[in-house]
């Protein structure tokens, strides 16, 4: 049987789909449940990073927009009563708002300097937080933030997972929209040769600056939504290791894939989590971190390019011929 | 107006501060010249640094001073099997790609340390614990005077072997000009091993004099000064010694006038504060040039 790539894909996103719709009735354990909805919200969060990386830019302290946008989410369901399911998507914006002021000092920027801006600034978003926000926020202390949906409902819990579900695949197809059109390409333009990119009469200040902005957002959806299912938010959403996860993830799937970011959220998850389930605590992380160096130096397109590179490795093999040199 | 002697604390105390920033920065600039690479779990041998010493003294009570050593030779081993086994394959991949893999290490070192010497804060009592020099208003720790005196010797020794010996004068060639090292036949391989090595001992260097002055330490007391030295190498000109000096030190006192004058939590934010400012009118940094 012969199935061509397109098919191929479309067939593995289907079953996904389709796997992901059933599994709450696969087993009536809630903790998995919950396991999902927060796997889910990490592929929004790592997609948002991904994103972002697609025009070049790598950023150290996405913790930023995705705490701000769950900060001002929860701030602003609060103080006004609207159910979280709206203010999500004003609690991004503030993220996004945020996000483009500081794109704008980072827009110019070598590629690494902006990883050491956004992961000081990261770092400046926490004290403040924690000092002049103090009483909007509740300094290290945190607040209580509204539930996506009260606990008082029966099978809420399926209800949230649902929604988060949705919104999850609502903003995949709306990442896969923009990387394939002339925004994705100018991203993608910018990301190759800037130079080429200027000489073609795209200005890379601006794009990037857009890119900085919806992937600001889409983080801070994540975070707001990570929030309001939690129920509770404290500073330590800006730590330094949730802004090191989206990079861990899109890197162990694959940079600057549509894909990746998905696959590489549930590969890490179920490693991660079946660990857990082992017993293993601080060896996780070593663990985590050897497969991430590992994955960077003989698979530098992440897991998505294992297929193509075990089908080359064994028509490699039965053409006998001698393997070639695998990088330059 | 703020008191003369507080003033005189807050810059002696940063300056103390800053001694730790340069040798982290120092050793960051070598490696950056030399290899052109970004290391941000650089901080991590700092740590490791400060463990082994640790260890030592508490099993041994040998002078901390001395361990030093111990420390510096021991992580010139670890850092050139971290240059040989993790950054060698991917040299040349980018800059980005070095930081993701920095932060496997980071992963690796900070839970490969918590694994072996649990994850709580602690800390250790330097010999000359309560001895204090009388100066002026002042009465400046022992500890922290010995410190400064060590940076010193420490850095000036590197200046003599960077600009006296064969090896280090290679090392400036491969940073200079990496083809043409090699068209002159210098190792620049080994030089990377080298640079990388001597760049951890720094580090080393800084995890003693950090446990020895008598601060607590985690296995995830790294990353922060890691990204500060970037910053201050950022600012004081990438691959520039003296730059990496003077940052050191205006980081250390900016630091310390922060947390006196606007609260504790403002000592880490206001590094990345100046940092940004800079970078806003100078996107090369201070005494930058285009260069990588």
């Amino acid at each position: 049987m012969n199935i061509t790539r397109d098919q191929g894909t479309k067939i593995i996103t289907i079953l996904t789909v389709a796997v992901a719709i059933v599994a709450p009735f696969l087993s009536d354990n809630l903790y998995l449940l919950n396991l999902l909805s927060l796997m889910l919200i990490c592929i929004i969060f790592a997609s948002a990073w991904n994103l972002l990386a697609y025009s070049g830019q790598g950023s150290l302290g996405h913790a930023a927009f995705f705490g701000i946008g769950a900060y001002a989410s929860t701030l602003i369901a609060t103080a006004s009563g609207i159910t979280p399911y709206i203010t999500i998507f004003f609690g991004a914006g503030v993220a996004a708002l945020i996000g483009i002021l500081i794109g704008l000092t980072c827009v110019r920027l070598k590629e690494w300097f902006l990883a050491m801006v956004t992961f000081g600034f990261a770092i400046i978003v926490q004290t403040l937080t924690v000092s002049i926000l103090a009483p909007m926020t509740g300094g290290w202390d945190g607040i209580s933030s509204p539930r996506l949906l009260s606990p008082s409902i029966p099978g809420y819990q399926f209800i949230e997972y649902y929604s988060i579900l949705l919104i999850t695949i609502a903003t995949i197809i709306v990442i896969w929209y923009i990387m394939r059109s002339r925004l994705g390409l100018a991203f993608s333009a910018i990301r190759e040769n800037e130079l080429e990119a200027r000489a073609s009469g795209i200005d890379p200040v601006r794009y990037r600056l857009a890119a900085f902005g919806m992937s600001a957002y889409i983080a801070g959806v994540a975070g707001a939504l990570q929030i309001h299912h939690i129920g509770y938010i404290t500073p330590e959403i800006y730590s330094v290791d949730l802004s090191f996860w989206p990079v861990t993830y899109v890197i162990f799937g694959g940079l600057g894939t549509l894909a990746g970011p998905i696959v590489g959220t549930i590969a890490l998850t179920i490693i991660w989590d079946g660990l857990k389930m082992a017993g293993i605590t601080f060896a996780r992380y070593v663990i985590v971190g050897i497969l991430l160096i590992l994955v960077i130096i003989f698979l530098p397109k992440g897991l998505v390019s294992l297929p193509d590179r075990l089908k080359e490795w064994w028509e490699g093999r039965n053409d006998a011929s001698p393997p070639e040199a695998g990088r330059r | 107006m703020v008191d003369i002697g507080i003033l005189l604390q807050i810059l002696f105390w940063g300056i103390y501060a800053g001694c730790i920033y340069i040798l982290l920065a120092t050793g960051l600039n070598l490696i950056f010249g030399v290899m052109k690479i970004v290391n941000f779990a650089h901080g991590e041998f700092l740590m490791i640094g400060a463990y082994i010493t640790a260890t030592i003294f508490l099993i041994s009570g040998i002078n901390p001073y001395v361990i030093i050593l111990l420390a510096m030779l021991a992580l010139i081993g670890i850092g050139a099997v971290v240059e040989r086994l993790c950054f060698r394959p991917i040299l040349g991949t980018g800059k980005l790609n070095e930081i993701f893999l920095s932060i496997g290490l980071i992963y690796i070192f900070q839970n490969g340390a918590a694994m072996v010497w649990g994850d709580e804060w602690q800390s250790v009592k330097s010999p000359y614990e309560g001895i204090a020099v009388p100066f002026g208003p002042l009465n400046l720790p022992l500890d922290y005077i010995i410190i400064m005196v060590l940076t010193a010797a420490i850095l000036a020794l590197l200046f003599l072997f960077l600009q006296k010996t064969r090896i280090g004068r290679e090392m400036r060639a491969t940073s200079q000009n990496r083809k043409g090292a090699m068209l002159v036949g210098i190792n620049v391989e080994r030089m990377d091993v080298l640079s990388f090595g001597i760049g951890c001992a720094l580090a080393a260097a800084a995890g003693t004099l950090w446990v020895v002055s008598g601060q607590v330490f985690n296995p995830y007391m790294g990353s922060i000064p890691a990204v500060k030295a970037f910053a201050i190498i950022i600012l004081g000109g990438l691959g520039s010694i003296p730059g990496a000096i003077i940052g050191g030190l205006l980081y250390g006192i900016a630091e310390n006038a922060a947390a006196y004058f606007l609260g504790g939590v403002w000592k880490d934010a206001i590094s990345f504060i100046i940092l940004i400012v800079v970078l806003v009118f100078r996107p090369t940094g201070l005494f930058g040039e285009s260069g990588e």
